[in-house]
């Protein structure tokens, strides 16, 4: 009797083990995106506001200041990957 | 094709009689690129000095700013109401300036200070109507409240009761603000009505200087502004008609006279001494013999031209592109970072073709692709201008290109066409359309890895060939070497990671048989290009090296190709599942009233969700393989910074000769 009760509580650790890691994984992407995201927003903050200065004063600048204001994009990037590459 | 459009410096010589000739044929080829003449500034310089305007150049720019009044005030521009397509002749609008526009700047002009007076008369009338509007409950004339010398009168508003002992007369209307009272009191009483009032917390309003009564005088001036704004909208009429019988010919008297003074005030930019003159400039060498026959035969044969020799000249040649027809919308594009030099590579072809690519990648859906299409197709009609015609030609494109991706993904607004995907999946398994494969996320992420090798490794080639062309001595080698060192340290790296690992879609050497130290030939191979490119990027510049770990960023910066788009397959998924899995498909299994007002809302979400996925789709789509351009493409090159060529002339839309 308690011989089975073990096996079946094995047997359910082994699935809840395989679920949680699943859920780990999401986690996981989650955090991956949500913070580079959120490292990526502090950057452009900056750069942003500065670039919108700068057309005001001078619009040939635009094309330059969009260029780094879209530089820190790549940190959000990769974590876009590090995810992805979690999930599947 | 990579390079721009090939520029001679010319010098033209002349005397000073010849100077208007000259300046007329420059202006109508519209070819000459004026270099302008800088005066030196020290007082013993003795040598050209810079022209005066010719003789017309004040009358001329007088009529202009005259001119420019009107079609301010009319609001005239090109494009708008106004087609360029009836062309008035030279001859006719130099009469209709000397003798029909003055008298239409009269008109105009005294139509529009009419406006403005009975503007003017519109607002005091209302201000009138402001200061009688708290007192027209009041049933007497306002004449009967001035000129006592007995008594004091107060009116205006209280809020609270007002408790006075001593005799007095009141009128009061109960009104949104509070209470309105007019209060007469006798003159020794005052200071106590004061303190009543006060108490009662009272806001003076002063009497108006009207006479009669405040409703009659109200309706009166109401009846005069309805009056005036009558007049005014005869006249607004009248201005209107006026714009649309002579609005093209005041544009072409415009573009007239805008020319006559360009051309009256070019001497500025000319070289003189006192019987010559010199100007100096570019033209593209294919038009060359074009300009020197017609400055020939416009003067007769009296004037020297002369062409430079490259090696006479040390100023830099301004930019004019030269590019195949498809290609011509993207230089905007090049534009907007920066003109490329003279002597530098075009890449606006390469930008062209790569640019749609990207864009195709990141927004692989024939639905999609289909809806920007159409819209780059029906804004034509609308947008109007080069700008605009050309930013729709580039999206043009890039949707044809997201169609193509589209049916090689097998995508229609995130469901799956009756094929499956001739490239990499990208479905994913979201809500009622789980169950599939998945998407292929390492093979596209390899992919996306391999295209940035590619553009890469030739962004650096053309940086090769760019140094080679523009730089001279030995820095011209070392620029050349440090360049290739790029591009060896970046296989040289690929080439260790391929024996180390063995990847899908990537040539797999970790099979080799070890050679020392545990290091196959594969290994061996890349360290030494390692190195060697190392040590050739050193020698440029050793601040260089610490940029090393760029080489990895940029690389899988690419993968943005696949990020970017896999969220957007994920919203259009999600997007479908709420409205369709969620929403409709419930209801149709038993339908009733309830039900149909759920599938309109469905309906809804789905054509919402799916506009939202649409703009974020061209803004990420185009916005990310614009920024893989301009930021891992063009940083390994290219430099810009060239002038536009700007050939002294115009385009004449509305006048001929």
């Amino acid at each position: 009797m308690a011989e089975t009760a073990a096996v079946a509580a094995a047997e359910m650790t082994v699935e809840m083990v395989k679920a949680s890691q699943l859920g780990m994984k999401a986690l996981g992407a989650g955090i991956a995106v949500g913070l580079t995201g959120i490292g990526t927003g502090l950057a452009e903050m900056a750069i942003g506001s500065a670039a919108v200065g700068a057309t005001a004063e001078n619009k040939d600048v635009f094309g330059l200041v969009l260029l780094l204001t879209v530089i820190p994009e790549t940190i959000v990037i990769f974590g876009l990957v590090v995810g992805l590459l979690l999930l599947f | 094709m990579f390079s721009p459009e090939g520029m001679t410096r010319v010098l033209i010589a002349a005397t000073k009689s010849q100077m208007e000739p000259v300046i007329r044929e420059l202006y109508r080829q519209n070819l000459f690129h004026i270099e302008e003449f800088v005066e030196k500034d020290s007082k013993e310089y003795e040598g050209y000095r810079i022209g005066t305007p010719l003789p017309a150049a004040n009358e001329t720019s007088r009529e202009l700013i005259r001119l420019r009044g009107i079609t301010s005030a009319f609001a005239l521009s090109e494009g708008e109401g106004v087609s360029p397509g009836r062309r008035e002749k030279v001859a006719r609008l130099k009469e209709v300036i000397a003798k029909e526009l003055p008298l239409l700047e009269k008109d105009i002009e005294n139509l529009l200070g009419k406006k403005a007076r009975l503007d003017t008369l519109i607002r005091e009338y209302e201000q009138k109507i402001e200061t009688l509007r708290p007192f027209q409950g009041v049933p007497f004339d306002l004449g009967l409240l001035r000129g006592f010398q007995m008594f004091s009168v107060f009116s205006g508003y209280v809020s609270r009761n007002l408790a006075l002992d001593v005799p007095h007369e009141i009128f009061s209307v109960d009104t949104k603000r509070g209470t309105f009272i007019i209060l007469i009191v006798h003159q020794k009483d005052r200071s106590a009505a004061e303190g009543a009032l006060m108490d009662a917390q009272f806001v003076a309003v002063p009497v108006p200087d009207e006479e009669g009564v405040p409703a009659t005088r109200i309706g009166y001036y109401e009846g005069q502004i309805l009056a005036i704004r009558g007049e005014m909208e005869e006249i607004n009429r009248n201005l209107s008609e006026m714009k649309a019988r002579h609005g093209p010919l005041f544009l072409a008297c415009h573009e007239l006279l805008s020319a006559d003074v360009e051309m009256a005030e070019a001497p500025l930019r000319f070289a003189t001494t006192g019987e010559s003159f010199v100007v100096e400039g570019w033209v593209p060498t294919a038009q060359l013999e074009r300009l020197k026959e017609g400055i020939h035969y416009a003067t007769g044969g009296k004037v020297f031209v002369y062409e430079c020799e490259p090696a006479e000249v040390t100023d830099v040649p301004p930019t004019e592109y030269r590019n195949p027809g498809f290609a011509k919308p993207t230089e905007m594009l090049m534009d907007v970072y920066s003109r490329p030099r003279y002597t530098e590579l075009d890449p606006t072809l390469l930008v062209s073709i790569i640019f749609p690519i990207f864009f195709g990648i990141i927004l692989g859906d024939v639905g999609y692709g289909a809806v920007l299409l159409a819209m780059s197709l029906g804004l034509r009609r609308f947008l109007k201008g080069e700008e605009a015609g050309r930013l729709l030609a580039i999206l043009r494109n890039a949707s044809i290109s997201s169609i193509i991706f589209g049916i090689l993904f097998s995508e229609v607004f995130g469901f799956s066409l009756p094929w499956p995907p001739v490239l990499f999946s990208r479905h994913l398994n979201i809500g009622g359309h789980a169950g599939g494969h998945g998407p292929d996320v390492t093979g596209l992420m390899i992919m996306a890895v391999w295209i940035g090798i590619l553009q890469i490794t030739l962004g650096r080639v053309l940086g090769m060939v760019n140094h080679a062309r523009q730089d001279h001595g030995s820095h011209r080698v070392k620029a050349v070497l440090a360049n290739l060192g790029w591009i060896m340290v970046l296989w040289g790296i690929l080439l260790m990671i391929w024996a180390a690992f063995s990847m899908p879609f990537m040539p797999d050497l970790s099979g080799l048989p070890p050679v020392v130290m545990g290091l196959n030939l594969s290994s061996l191979a890349g360290l030494a290009m390692i190195i060697v490119g190392v040590v050739f990027i050193a020698l440029d510049s050793p601040l260089e090296i610490v940029e090393l770990p760029t080489i990895m960023s940029h690389v899988l910066s690419y993968a943005r190709l696949v990020g970017v788009g896999l969220s957007s397959v994920a919203i259009a998924m999600v997007v479908n599942f709420i409205a369709i899995g969620l929403i409709i498909e419930p209801q149709l299994e038993s339908l009733n009233a309830v039900g149909v007002v759920l599938i309109i809302i469905g309906g809804v979400v789905l054509v919402i969700g799916h506009l939202l996925n649409t703009i974020l789709g061209m803004l990420g789509g185009g916005l990310q393989s614009l920024r893989l351009q301009y930021v891992e493409f063009f940083t390994k090159f290219y430099k810009g910074g060239g002038k536009k060529y700007t050939p002294f002339g115009m385009r004449k839309r509305f006048t001929e000769d």
